[in-house]
């Protein structure tokens, strides 16, 4: 048994009959034929499926279609403008992030939430950012490099820390601590 | 994945209705990082799912009432992370929050969700155990508080009434000072689940709260007030054996295929030594 | 125009994998289509009974149910080496996954209810799922010993046994005053884990099919197809859209059989998208036991080496012993080792059929070997630097008896990579430093056609069979024709990946691609620069003799023609274009005992230093370099990607990677929350990669191929840091953290206290 849904996709307002138990990955590939969101492990895990709710990246296999009732969504397909490119789908042009290119769409997407958040972000903040992100093709220096590229690009650094920044300056060892800040 | 009806109540008491009314077959979803997997792969088989998310009573701040802090059912971790109180002053429940999967699991994944789950390797249950926490429930009958440590049962089993939710989680405000630590033993340095979970808090007057997950079917709560893991004067040994005596409850699975229970025990140990001399060195600046 | 060939000429596709516009084969709709779902049993080994699918099929919008019974009998099978393969399992499911049934419904909905309604009557039988119950003599045999009749090792698991013996090994070893090391070492199961999980697609096409697979070989796949369809190759159309990773995993069919049998027996498209635990099911690496015994002269020169491996393959052949005779052929190493015996062994088990993955049989043994090497030279007192060195095979050197001389100077990649990890510098406490080289032989016979056509305006399409899974293929032979043609980059198509359409590849696999189609390419412009110099002759009215066509330009005496200017008026008002054909062909040696010899080596060394926390076994790595003679480096930017994606995929099955195992032959952590690979958070703190290119190789410009070669010294290198910075020696991997405890516990407790 469908319902019906409203939401906005990639600024655009969209209206889906969807079953309860779809989830919104399956929603946005099946019934909105957006393919640029793509499937790989199902469990939150990978990162493949990643896309932006109400201004958090969220891994779509995890939401259900149903969940998104009144959400804005933006996929890698909402990153451009027009044929005007993100700044973070040129770096990733650039510096050649992309490989086989299937864990793009995801790396974009949760590098385009974590630039919102943070602006400048250092490069340990970039690596726990896209942590959630799998890749196989790559040694994830390039897709970082272009995170930073991109970072660099946008604008002057701020002089204060963005508000809504996450302070988690993680250690690199599994049991080291967040230094509060 | 199987079908189920989708319900999204914005009402608390037509939430509780239909939690009672499926006798059992009514899962709650609040960010559905555990609760989608388990469906996909079979173990939960839901008639009905409520999404809680809607309900105008739950809230997803963290606010302080009669000294109180008290977390709404909605919070997620990122949230969590977001506020300085909680990164200041329950600093182990922030580290847990922060190792919560990924980013994109964070966003979603509420405090509330977590520990229903009931996961013996629940990141946050250990920090909230040391932190003192305890759960609001609600449900037909009303609302009731359930200090942590009677929340836990076992494995995907909690202390929760059929038909209760968990409103709120709270943990006492404190005037002294406090050093509070977590620390997870992981396969790798990336996203994982946790093979050993720690939390430690040392507060002003020398009471230790040691409590520890994912060695056994449930989180542990150890409390050491002979003042001895407080003192930093105290010698490593005298400590090792002061942790050995709290660590007794420790029953890692001999099944589990993310370690050995020889390697959980030994890694508790280590890192129960690191995380006192830690948590001394923050409750000291 | 600046030349192209040799800069970080931006990626072909790149664009549309930024945008997410790249279509991988998931993400093509095809009308009418059906939903594919496999049916499996929950052990690893089953003889098969009733299927019973009333109930599947009474589930709305089922439109088959297909096992072994819809299927010719006797069972078709396929394979690479061996036809062993049923399309379906038929009387005995061999392995945890193998599939029994599959229902084709017309939703994903539909399908998976229906598969779960599917009822196999089955009897469990034991399995040999570790390499010792699979050689045990009363082990349960896996393949049916009448598929091999005139197989001595028909009544063994044995699939095959390879042995490579030179010079005299009885008589050094029994030489005086030699250093002998030997030890045992096991190299774990692992899998593929690319990022897309294999989707199928298989419809009618007229009177014959159209297949869609994201495989490496599509002509191989077409043949497979053909054969076992009874269908001539030109009614067989392999569409093989870019692979989102791909490993050597999808280098060979796996599924693309039962689907075009399901889609001709309903008349409709059929399509089937694994999920990431069926892909655990479906390919992975061949384990390893492997025992190495080395005798060297005091001053470490290499007298002998003896080495016996038995890869655990799976159920089915597939290419796995072919990875068997490839990583067992250079298992001497890049040295020059005066007696040999190499003994190695394919072995099947009931488990998931291993195929193909970067380093081909090869990782393996180096693990064992350069690990050894490490160990002997701490037994000698050597430099492990140095021992490399003493022994390394210098340009030339037939370093192994009858095939291709060494083809790089690799102490230069040694010597580079001591530099950049500043070796023999004294190390801080608690680190230690590991160095290990890599030898892989490349292809040993190979085929590529290439066609080219130059339009009237200059620009050009270029049909090119090569499977661009991320290696960047259709890049560089873009700037290739670009270079040789004066074309702008910009201005070049690249076709793949449709037999219709594309002319003959052989395969995409050994790191080839450069070297074979590459040529193609480049013969391919060739061909086409020399019919615009008999062009421009003809217009001129003078002998080709005196035109030179090269790079986009046409010289006549003194004067210089842009080519396009030439083709524009030679084609004249009738239009058309100039098409080049180009190939490159190794032909087979049949008495070689790889079938040919290598068409180039891949080197690389890799140097390491570790940071080991004694208490909990946790390593990290602060710096990591990886060095690799590439020959010439045709697109920089995409040689450090894929070298430094190989060196974290061998980080994977290093620290973290293996497939957990319960006693009854099942698989217990399939899929991503318990297989481990790493993450953004599992790098080294500081790793980088160089190369170096003495345009030694055979293909354009002097290239070789290259991107498994840095996979292979991983292990080694980070095994000899560890025990550089504890003293404990592990042989087993992964080199998971309690794994590193465990060898610690095991060193504090051997050692006497002090």
């Amino acid at each position: 048994m469908t319902t019906r849904i409203e939401l906005t996709v990639n600024g655009r307002g969209r209206s889906v009959d969807v079953e309860p138990h779809h989830t919104l990955l399956e929603m946005l590939r099946d019934d909105l034929a957006l393919t640029g969101t793509k499937e790989c492990c199902l469990v939150g895990e990978c990162g493949a499926c990643t896309v932006i709710v109400d201004g958090e990246s969220v891994d779509s296999c995890l939401m259900l279609g149903v969940e998104a009732d009144g959400a804005a969504i933006t996929t890698v397909e909402g990153l451009a403008s027009g044929d005007r490119l993100d700044p973070l789908q040129e770096a990733f042009l650039e510096t050649g992030a992309a490989q086989c290119g299937f864990c793009i769409p995801g790396q974009l997407v949760s590098a385009r939430a974590l630039l919102d958040d943070v602006p400048h972000p250092t490069r340990t903040q970039i690596e726990e950012g896209l942590a959630g992100n799998l890749c196989r093709c790559a040694g994830y220096e390039q897709i970082m490099e272009a995170v930073e590229l991109a970072a660099a690009r946008h604008g002057a650094a701020d002089p204060a820390p963005h508000p809504r920044a996450v302070t988690t300056d993680v250690a690199s060892t599994p049991d080291a601590k967040v230094a509060p800040q | 994945m199987r079908t189920f009806d989708y319900e999204r109540p914005d009402m608390l008491a037509d939430a509780l209705a239909l939690m009672a009314d499926a006798d059992g077959a009514a899962r709650p979803l609040a960010g559905g990082t555990d609760l989608i997997i388990r469906i996909r792969d079979g173990s939960i088989r839901p008639r009905t799912v409520v999404d809680v998310k809607g309900i105008a009573e739950f809230s997803r701040d963290i606010r302080i009432e009669d000294g109180w802090l008290r977390i709404g059912a909605r919070t997620t971790m990122t949230d969590l992370l977001r506020d300085e109180r909680i990164r200041r002053d329950y600093a182990a429940l922030a580290e847990a929050a922060a190792y919560v999967g990924s980013v994109q699991i964070r966003n979603r994944a509420t405090l509330a969700g977590n520990i229903c789950n009931a996961s013996p390797a629940a990141d946050t249950a250990p920090a909230l155990l040391a932190l003192e926490a305890r759960v609001v429930a609600v449900g037909q009958r009303g609302r009731r508080v359930i200090p942590l440590d009677d929340f836990f049962v076992r494995s995907g089993v909690t202390t929760l009434a059929p038909g209760e939710l968990v409103e709120a989680i709270e943990m006492p405000v404190r005037s002294g000072r406090r050093g509070s630590v977590h620390a997870r033993r992981t396969r790798r340095r990336g996203h994982d689940l946790a093979s050993v979970t720690l939390a430690v808090t040392i507060d002003e007057d020398g009471v230790t709260r040691v409590s520890y997950g994912s060695v056994g079917p449930r989180p542990v709560l150890a409390i050491d007030d002979t003042g001895l893991l407080a003192d930093p004067a105290a010698a490593d040994d005298a400590v090792r054996g002061r942790l050995d005596e709290l660590f007794a409850a420790a029953a890692p699975s001999p099944t589990s295929m993310r370690a050995s229970p020889e390697y959980r025990l030994a890694m508790l140990r280590v890192m129960g030594l690191r995380a006192v001399q830690d948590a001394r060195k923050r409750i000291a600046s | 125009m600046s030349d192209v060939v040799g800069t970080r000429a931006p990626r072909v596709g790149g664009l549309d994998r930024v945008t997410g516009r790249q279509a991988y084969v998931a993400d093509i709709p095809l009308d009418d289509v059906l939903h594919v779902k496999l049916v499996t049993l929950p052990v690893a080994r089953a003889r098969i009974g009733a299927i019973d699918d009333a109930a599947a099929c009474a589930v709305p919008g089922v439109q088959l149910v297909m096992s072994a019974r819809d299927l010719p009998s006797p069972m078709p099978r396929f394979g690479p080496q061996r036809r062993d393969r049923p399309v379906i399992a038929t009387g005995e499911t061999k392995y945890h996954g193998d599939p029994v049934a599959a229902v084709a419904a017309e939703t994903k909905d539909a399908a998976e209810e229906a598969a779960a309604l599917v009822k196999v009557a089955y009897e469990e039988l034991p399995p040999a799922f570790t390499l010792e119950t699979a050689l045990a003599t009363d082990a349960p045999l896996v393949q049916d010993p009448s598929l091999r009749p005139d197989d001595p090792h028909a009544n063994t698991n044995v699939l095959h046994e390879h042995r490579h013996v030179w010079g005299d090994i009885e008589a050094a070893e029994r030489e005086p005053g030699l250093v002998v090391v030997e030890g045992s070492y096991q190299f774990p199961m692992v899998t593929q884990f690319a990022i897309e999980p294999h989707a199928f697609m298989a419809a009618p096409d007229g009177d014959g099919i159209a297949i869609w697979s994201a495989i490496q070989h599509p002509n191989w796949l077409q043949r497979v197809m053909a054969e076992l369809l009874k269908l001539p190759l030109s009614k067989v159309r392999v569409h093989a859209p870019d692979p989102g990773g791909a490993f050597g995993g999808k280098q060979h069919a796996k599924y693309e059989p039962l689907l075009a049998f399901m889609a001709l027996a309903t008349g409709r498209p059929v399509r089937l998208v694994l999920t990431l635990e069926e892909t655990f099911q479906a390919v992975r690496r061949g384990a390893a036991q492997v025992h190495v015994r080395t005798g060297f002269h005091p001053d470490g020169a290499l007298v002998f080496r003896d080495v016996e491996a038995n890869y655990q393959i799976g159920a089915y052949a597939d290419i796995a012993d072919r990875t068997v005779a490839k990583g067992s052929y250079t298992s001497m190493g890049p040295y020059v080792c005066p007696s040999a015996r190499i003994v190695a062994r394919s072995v099947l088990s009931h488990t998931v059929p291993s195929t193909a993955f970067r380093g081909f049989g090869n990782p393996q043994q180096i693990w064992a070997v350069e690990s050894n090497m490490n160990e002997a030279a701490r037994v000698l007192g050597i430099d492990p630097l140095e021992l490399r060195l003493k022994n390394l095979a210098k340009p030339g050197d037939a370093f192994i008896p009858g095939d291709t001389p060494a083809d790089g100077d690799w102490a230069v990649a040694v010597r580079r990579a001591a530099e950049m990890i500043d070796w023999g510098s004294p190390t801080q406490p608690g680190r230690g430093r590991g160095i290990a080289v890599g030898l892989k032989s490349g292809p040993t016979t190979g085929l590529s056609y290439s066609t080219v056509r130059l339009l009237v305006d200059g620009s050009v399409v270029v049909y090119a069979g090569t499977s661009d899974m991320g290696q960047g293929a259709r890049t560089i032979f873009a700037q290739i024709a670009a270079d040789e043609l004066g074309t702008p980059l910009e201005w070049v198509t690249v076709v793949s990946g449709d037999t219709a359409v594309v002319p003959y590849d052989q395969q995409t696999s050994a790191s080839r691609s450069s070297v074979f189609m590459g040529n193609a390419v480049l013969r391919a412009c060739r061909d086409i620069q020399a019919k615009v110099r008999a062009m421009a002759a003809d217009l001129e009215g003078i002998d080709e003799a005196g035109i030179t066509v090269e790079r986009g330009q046409v010289r006549i005496d003194e004067r210089t023609i842009p080519i396009a200017d030439v083709v524009k008026r030679g084609l004249g008002r009738l239009g058309g274009e100039i098409i080049g054909i180009g190939e490159m062909r190794k032909d087979a040696e049949p008495d070689h005992p790889l079938g040919g010899t290598a068409a180039f080596y891949e080197f690389n060394c890799t140097a390491v230093e570790v940071e080991v926390d004694r208490e909990t076994g946790d390593i990290s790595i602060p710096k990591y370099v990886t060095v690799s003679d590439v020959g010439k480096a045709l697109n920089p930017n995409q040689v450090r990607g894929q070298d430094e994606g190989a060196a974290v995929m061998g980080l994977g099955h290093t620290l973290m990677e293996h497939y957990i195992w319960d006693d009854a032959g099942r698989i217990r952590n399939l899929g991503a929350i318990d297989y481990r690979i790493p993450t953004s958070m599992d790098l080294p703190a500081d790793m980088d990669s160089d190369i170096v290119e003495n345009e030694d190789g055979p293909g354009p410009y002097g290239a070789k191929g290259m991107s498994e070669g840095a996979l292979l010294p991983v292990s080694p290198a980070v095994a000899a840091a560890v025990t550089d910075a504890t003293g404990a020696v592990i042989r087993d991997l992964p080199m998971s953290p309690e794994r590193v405890w465990q060898a610690l516990q095991e060193l504090d407790s051997a050692e006497p206290a002090s």
